[in-house]
């Protein structure tokens, strides 16, 4: 039965080069009509598997199915997968009409159909004024729409995007992600996507794969990755988290009895309590945290520290507090909230609920310009 | 001290490139003039300018056939040098291993073995195939030790041809040699033209093999003129050469152009 519901499924794919494994044991199912990520740093892995689905990949083990079928052996033009690669990769010898028109001619569609279907895709994507135009008399933006009414002109099973907005501005960049939302939404394909951008991720998928090192770490929800992050890497890739090294002692009601240093902490419990003495680390986001000055406010967790650096970003004051118990910690706080007025040196004390925080598995070391 | 002696450093390196500079023109230049000379021998004008030696060139039957042959012979060896070596770079380019990479190498050995080595082979192996004195055999020979210079030209280009550009092409649903003719081939076209005229301008001035492989019906324009220094100094000859020389030269700004095409 859920065979049906499922257009994509990478199927324990591994790719070795040499002796590196690029791709290790990788399973993901993806639904007809999802709006998938693929998020991970640099050489995680990501890039290789969106290949392995276009078929300029072949995995070293696993199969990919489209539908129930293996299509892993099958050559990259018979699986009409639309994809918008990075770059681009517009025919730069063609008007922007022929490069669109690219994949009816290689069916060989009757000119009339060709004229029709293109100039609909370039509609779609507000471009049709621009169909005499060559790629390299198009903005950054323009071509990357281009790139979009090429990849869907033909009507593909599925659309692949491989960093596609990497090249935009910040501003751009917001614009283009929001369209691609509402693009996905009314053409209904299955969209996946390959980023390293954590906001891009965040702001489009119906789900999120996060890779590290080859290797799945977590699928699923945006939402329940940013709030349940399962792993130190998840808690500290996806947004930014404070970490709490402490030992479990003991079930406390609904909540985990742990200690951190000198500190007598609770953290909620919606699961089995780790064993007591076991080492437990708990993740904190900066913007979970209650920021007083003046009374040690009456959370459930309390901590006291003095501001080392600080910094005003207009909706936010971002705080560095080096804490005696708990070394140095992030808080964020909106700036219309903050009473105080921020200022190295100052005494203050920071407080969550037992709810706010979350354990994670420690995977290792986090990636570089993570907060410590 | 130290500043002197790089001064005269610079100048010495200076007066050397001009000296580099004057023997690779100098002989170019030197047969305009003689090409007009109003005397019946090969020497510098005396008494005035003439265009009689010009007016010979396109009245005589046998240097217009010459420049005839050489010029079939060239377009001939062109298509075959270009075919193959354009042929040659696109599937090396494609395998892109360390055997693709040899196999480059091995392309260019026309161009390290001495030409009169190869002559002596070629003319051999013409014998038994009865290819001596022929159009088929000057071309073949033409063509054959004319791929290297497409095959570098157009692996040059191709080293610029973005991969992913195939890769669009191929999920788009476009096989492997529709994808050749509409996407690479437009893409390294500019290297193409440029590898054609070399190939041109590499048969329409050889010598060396058609003096092995050619003897009565076959007379290119380099054998026509190395016949004629040798038995009479005809001023023709220095008309011709002024005429090669500025075929040679619109040629290579075509090649400029073509290359200013590809930059673009």
């Amino acid at each position: 039965m859920s065979e049906l519901r499922q257009s994509v499924v990478v199927d324990r794919m591994v790719k070795r080069y040499g002796r590196v494994a690029a791709v290790d044991d990788v399973t993901l199912q993806i639904d007809r009509g999802e709006f998938v990520t693929l998020l991970g740093p640099s050489g995680s892995g990501k890039t290789t598997i969106l290949m392995a689905i276009a078929g300029f990949v072949q995995p070293t083990s696993g199969e990919i199915l489209l539908d129930g079928r293996a299509i892993t052996r099958q050559p990259p033009e018979h699986r009409n997968f639309g994809m918008v690669f990075q770059g681009y990769a517009l025919f730069p010898h063609m008007t922007v009409f022929e490069n669109v028109a690219f994949a009816l001619r290689a069916r060989g569609r009757p000119n009339q159909e060709v004229g029709r279907r293109v100039t609909e895709a370039l509609d779609m994507v507000q471009l049709g004024p621009y169909a005499a135009r060559m790629p390299r008399q198009l903005s950054g933006g323009q071509q990357q729409r281009v790139a979009l009414a090429r990849a869907l002109v033909f009507t593909p099973h599925l659309l692949l995007l491989d960093e596609p907005l990497s090249a935009l501005d910040k501003k751009l960049r917001a614009e283009l992600q929001l369209e691609l939302k509402a693009l996905h939404e009314r053409v209904g394909l299955t969209f996946l996507y390959v980023t390293h951008d954590q906001d891009e991720a965040l702001s489009m998928s119906d789900r999120i794969a996060i890779l590290r090192d080859g290797k799945l770490v977590q699928f699923g929800r945006p939402r329940e990755l940013y709030e349940r992050p399962a792993t130190r890497f998840v808690a500290d890739f996806l947004g930014k988290s404070n970490f709490l090294a402490g030992r479990a002692e003991g079930p406390d009601g609904a909540t985990l009895a742990y200690s951190c240093g000198s500190l007598r902490l609770r953290q909620a419990l919606d699961g089995p309590a780790p064993p007591p003495g076991s080492p437990v680390l708990i993740a904190l986001r900066p913007e979970k945290i209650a920021v007083v000055a003046d009374a040690v406010p009456d959370t459930a967790n309390a901590v006291s520290g003095r501001i080392a650096q600080w910094s005003y970003s207009g909706t936010h004051f971002h705080l560095l507090v080096d804490t005696d118990a708990a070394g140095r910690m992030t808080a964020t706080v909106p700036s219309w909230r903050c009473r105080i007025e921020p200022e190295t040196g100052r005494l203050v004390h920071l407080g969550w609920d037992p709810d706010a925080t979350v354990i994670v598995t420690d995977d290792g070391a986090p990636p570089p310009g993570a907060i410590q | 001290m130290a500043d002197e002696s790089r001064i005269g450093a610079g100048r010495s390196t200076r007066s050397l490139g001009w000296a580099i500079v004057m023997f690779l023109v100098l002989p170019i230049t030197i047969v305009v003039p003689v090409s007009l000379t109003d005397q019946r021998y090969l020497s510098l004008p005396q008494d005035g300018l003439s265009l009689r030696h010009y007016l010979h060139l396109i009245q005589s039957a046998e240097w217009l056939s010459s420049i005839g042959q050489s010029f079939v012979i060239a377009l001939g060896s062109m298509v075959i040098s270009v075919g193959a070596g354009t042929l040659c770079a696109i599937g090396c380019w494609r395998i892109g291993t360390r055997w693709s990479e040899t196999i480059r190498v091995l392309m260019l050995v026309p161009i390290i073995v001495p030409t009169i080595v190869y002559a002596l082979g070629l003319y051999r192996l013409w014998v038994k195939l009865d290819l001596l004195d022929s159009y088929f055999g000057v071309m073949l020979a033409h063509g054959v030790t004319g791929i290297p210079y497409v095959v570098i030209i157009v692996s040059t280009s191709l080293a610029s041809f973005d991969p992913r550009l195939e890769q669009a092409a191929r999920n788009l649903g476009a096989s492997v040699p529709y994808t050749l003719r509409r996407v690479i081939l437009p893409s390294i076209l500019p290297g193409v033209i440029s590898g054609s005229i070399f190939a041109f301008i590499h048969s329409w001035d050889e010598l060396v093999l058609v003096l092995f492989i050619a003897s009565r019906s076959i007379f290119t324009l380099p054998r026509r003129i190395w016949d004629g220094i040798n038995e009479h100094l005809d001023p023709t000859m220095a008309a011709v050469a002024t005429a090669l020389v500025l075929v040679t030269a619109l040629l290579l700004v075509l090649d400029m152009r073509a290359r200013r095409l590809r930059a673009e």
